[in-house]
């Protein structure tokens, strides 16, 4: 079982739409796949019409199997399954904090479910705090959505800091360019300076598209509503790369 | 998750149901979208052995387009776990004529040289469902299978609802199931396959040409070895059909396999018939196979061919391709012969009559064999061509000529069918290690009398062709190569031939055949046998 996380400090990059075409190009692949829905908001559950969980009481999430099992609920798609948000997990914080070893739950939680997935998918609530800090450690390879923009760029490079300062794996780590403009100079401009300063960028490019926004009108993943169109090959070619850099 | 597979259930349901009773009750507690509707020719495939069935794996053949295969049996006839197939049409039969591809592999492995041809025809509907909420959240996937006879695509002959529950979503699963149960569907008893095959009247007959014998020890010798001659009789019969159609060359293999013990069981067992129907037996069934010998010398050839060009370099492998094309000629006006021959009424007669003469128990005078119990016939016969064998291989050397080993090859058939007829009447165990070491001998003597047998073959192939266009002058040259390639890989067979005797007729294996064909163990049976 491997476990993939997208992660950003900013909001509204991209994470989400990544983690579920992702998902639904793995499970497509034949992977049994389980996405979770690590975002208080809970985007991803609503994009494939699924309701928050029950409200769970204090600390079930990370040491009960069969309670964990009982959440998971099944999408509209084969070998694709959704654990999703639940408003409690605004408190994840605050619970993790009066645990022992409390940067390593998320990983030891995941580890209970080695035997019923191929694949696991972290969407993840956009700051850098002790869960984030969990997500370092699970996740196998962690792929942060960055749009060309100066500030994501300092962003990024936010991010890097804070892995040396902690000793994470930085290896893990790998951006790719999401929501981009292949007409907008700037954009290109910053793409190409950021490629050869960070050589662990991802190949694809997620372009800015219409076909992802509406998204939340279909509710339902592109590669699902348009599965020809370049935005949902983008998303392919990125989960073959993210299998390619997994082996 | 890999456990919610499991839970699927199936049910059968009434034949006269209607697609609007279906929805509207499964509608009742769902929104229901029908997502996938198909509906195609449909062949079930299998081969003669049923090979397939028998290790619960179903193929379907869909519009003479693809092969779906199904190695769940919890699966069939689900689309999305079926393993395709493509690129094929109606006369495909062989895995050799399938492309490359891991389900290849696996029938190669059950199929060998048999074809798989269908065992039923009839049209195929794929109904798939969404069973969802209000908002479109799928909460059960629901399939309705729909086979009907090609004449009456109306009538359905079998129907089957499949539910796939979604993880997370148990209680409406069972409410569907509560639904389907109230239109009359029930689980089948019987495990998908043969709930499926007895709804179309097909009946598996899986075909094993080694008899399954089980004789009582203290039969009389003379009705034990009519028992025996009728079911090879009966399994030689079994493969006319495909011999006449000519499906595969598995058929004629096998029924000469057959008419060869029915031989052996003559023969071997000849002190239970008076001796002149002993003379009249052997010449009547060996006159039916030596029919057959030349159509299966052209099927081994023409099956090694791709071994026979490999033996040889490049520049001489594309001149044996006369020569096959002409074994590939001899062999259709050879098949047509055999078929002609099968059909005609001379032959029926012959074989019904040799076949009555067994049936009921075989009416002569007694013999001095003929009404003692067949454990001490078998004890006798297996004792003497096991020592005869250990004997012949004593005097073994590297210069005993080449006849020596086919006689010994010749004695170890004899003692292999004599397990066949008589294993059962003595310690399971012993004999199975027994016959194991008889048949790595027995595969050693096989290549070495196929080498002789082929080169042979050729040689005489080699005198019949007149030497005057350049295309025969290669072709000679081809056969020369080939015939001495044969020779040096006969050598060696040879040298493997001796070694395995050695083995075969050593101390340990002298214990081991003293000790287990034996009398005392074939009357405990007996009293085992009358409690």
């Amino acid at each position: 079982m491997k476990v993939i996380a997208s992660y950003s400090i900013k909001g509204g990059v991209g994470k989400t739409a990544a983690s579920v075409n992702l998902a639904y190009a793995s499970a497509r692949a034949g992977n049994e796949t389980l996405l979770i829905d690590l975002d208080p908001q809970g985007a991803s559950s609503f994009y494939f019409r699924i309701g928050p969980g029950k409200k769970q009481k204090k600390g079930f999430f990370f040491n009960q199997k069969n309670r964990l099992l009982k959440n998971i609920r099944g999408s509209n798609y084969k070998r694709l399954d959704i654990l999703p948000a639940n408003l409690s997990f605004r408190n994840f914080d605050i619970m993790l904090s009066s645990m022992s070893k409390s940067k390593k739950r998320l990983k030891e939680m995941l580890a209970l479910l080695e035997d019923e997935y191929d694949l696991v998918i972290l969407d993840c609530p956009p700051n850098i705090n002790l869960l984030s800090e969990n997500v370092f450690n699970a996740a196998d390879l962690i792929l942060v959505p960055v749009i060309p923009t100066t500030l994501s760029e300092r962003t990024y490079e936010q991010l890097v800091r804070f892995f040396d300062n902690n000793s994470y794996k930085k290896k893990k780590l790998r951006p790719f360019f999401s929501m981009a403009q292949s007409n907008n100079k700037l954009h290109r401009q910053t793409i190409k300076e950021m490629e050869s300063r960070h050589p662990n960028f991802m190949k694809t490019i997620i372009e800015f598209s219409l076909e992802i926004e509406r998204m939340g009108v279909h509710r339902d993943p592109v590669l699902a509503y348009a599965n020809k169109k370049s935005a949902a090959q983008a998303y392919r070619k990125l989960f073959n790369e993210v299998v390619s850099s997994l082996k | 998750m890999k456990l919610s597979k499991i839970r699927q259930s199936h049910y059968l349901l009434p034949d006269n149901m209607t697609k609007k009773s279906f929805l509207d009750t499964l509608g009742q507690e769902f929104v229901v979208k029908q997502v996938e509707n198909t509906f195609e020719k449909m062949a079930i495939l299998d081969s003669f052995e049923w090979a397939l069935y028998e290790h619960r794996i179903l193929a379907v053949r869909h519009d003479n387009q693809r092969i779906s295969l199904w190695f769940d049996e919890e699966d069939i006839l689900d689309p999305d776990e079926a393993h395709t197939i493509e690129d094929i049409n109606a006369r495909t039969q062989f895995w050799w004529q399938l492309a490359e591809s891991p389900e290849r592999d696996i029938l190669k492995k059950l199929l060998d040289l048999r074809a798989m041809y269908p065992v039923y025809e009839g049209l195929l509907r794929t109904e798939q469902f969404n069973l969802m909420d209000n908002d479109g959240k799928i909460l059960v996937f629901c399939q309705l299978i729909t086979i009907s006879r090609p004449e009456n695509s109306r009538k359905a002959v079998f129907r089957m609802a499949r539910l796939i529950p979604i993880t997370g979503y148990k209680a409406q699963s069972k409410q569907a199931s509560e639904l389907i149960k109230s239109l009359g569907g029930f689980m089948p008893k019987l495990n998908p396959i043969d709930s499926l095959l007895s709804a179309l009247g097909v009946t598996p007959k899986p075909f094993n040409i080694k008899p399954r014998l089980d004789l009582d020890p203290q039969m009389s010798s003379r009705e034990a070895a009519s028992v025996i001659i009728s079911i090879m009789i009966d399994k030689q019969r079994q493969t006319e059909p495909g011999i006449i159609k000519d499906i595969d060359t598995e058929f004629l293999h096998h029924y000469r396999v057959a008419l060869r013990m029915v031989r052996a069981a003559v023969a071997q067992l000849k002190e239970v018939f008076p001796p002149q129907d002993v003379i009249e037996l052997k010449q009547r069934f060996g006159a039916l196979a030596s029919e057959t010998n030349h159509l299966r010398d052209l099927d081994v050839f023409i099956l090694d061919k791709e071994r026979y060009m490999a033996l040889l370099p490049p520049s001489l492998r594309d001149g044996l391709l006369p020569m096959f094309n002409d074994f590939e000629q001899s062999r259709t006006a050879e098949v047509r012969r055999i078929a002609r021959w099968l059909a005609s009424r001379a032959y029926k007669q012959e074989i019904t009559e040799l076949e009555d003469r067994f049936k009921n128990g075989y009416s002569a005078l007694e013999t001095h064999w003929s009404e003692q119990p067949i454990i001490n016939l078998a004890v006798t016969k297996i004792q003497k061509r096991y020592k005869k064998i250990q004997k012949a291989a004593a005097k073994i050397t590297h210069d005993t000529p080449d006849q020596d080993i086919h006689d010994i090859r010749i004695d170890c058939k004899k003692l292999r069918y004599l397990l066949y007829f008589f294993g059962n009447l003595f310690n399971k165990k012993q004999v199975k290690i027994a016959g194991r070491h008889l048949k790595a001998l027995q595969d050693h003597l096989g290549i070495f009398n196929d080498l002789s047998v082929q080169a042979e073959f050729l040689e005489n192939y080699l005198d019949e062709i007149e030497h005057k266009s350049k295309k025969d002058i290669m072709l000679i040259a081809s056969l020369g190569g080939l015939i001495s390639s044969l020779h040096t890989m006969q050598l060696q067979e040879r040298e493997r031939c001796i070694d395995a005797l050695a083995v075969f007729s050593n101390k340990e294996n002298q214990r081991l055949f003293k000790q287990t064909f034996v009398l005392e163990q074939g009357s405990k049976k007996e009293k085992g046998g009358r409690k």
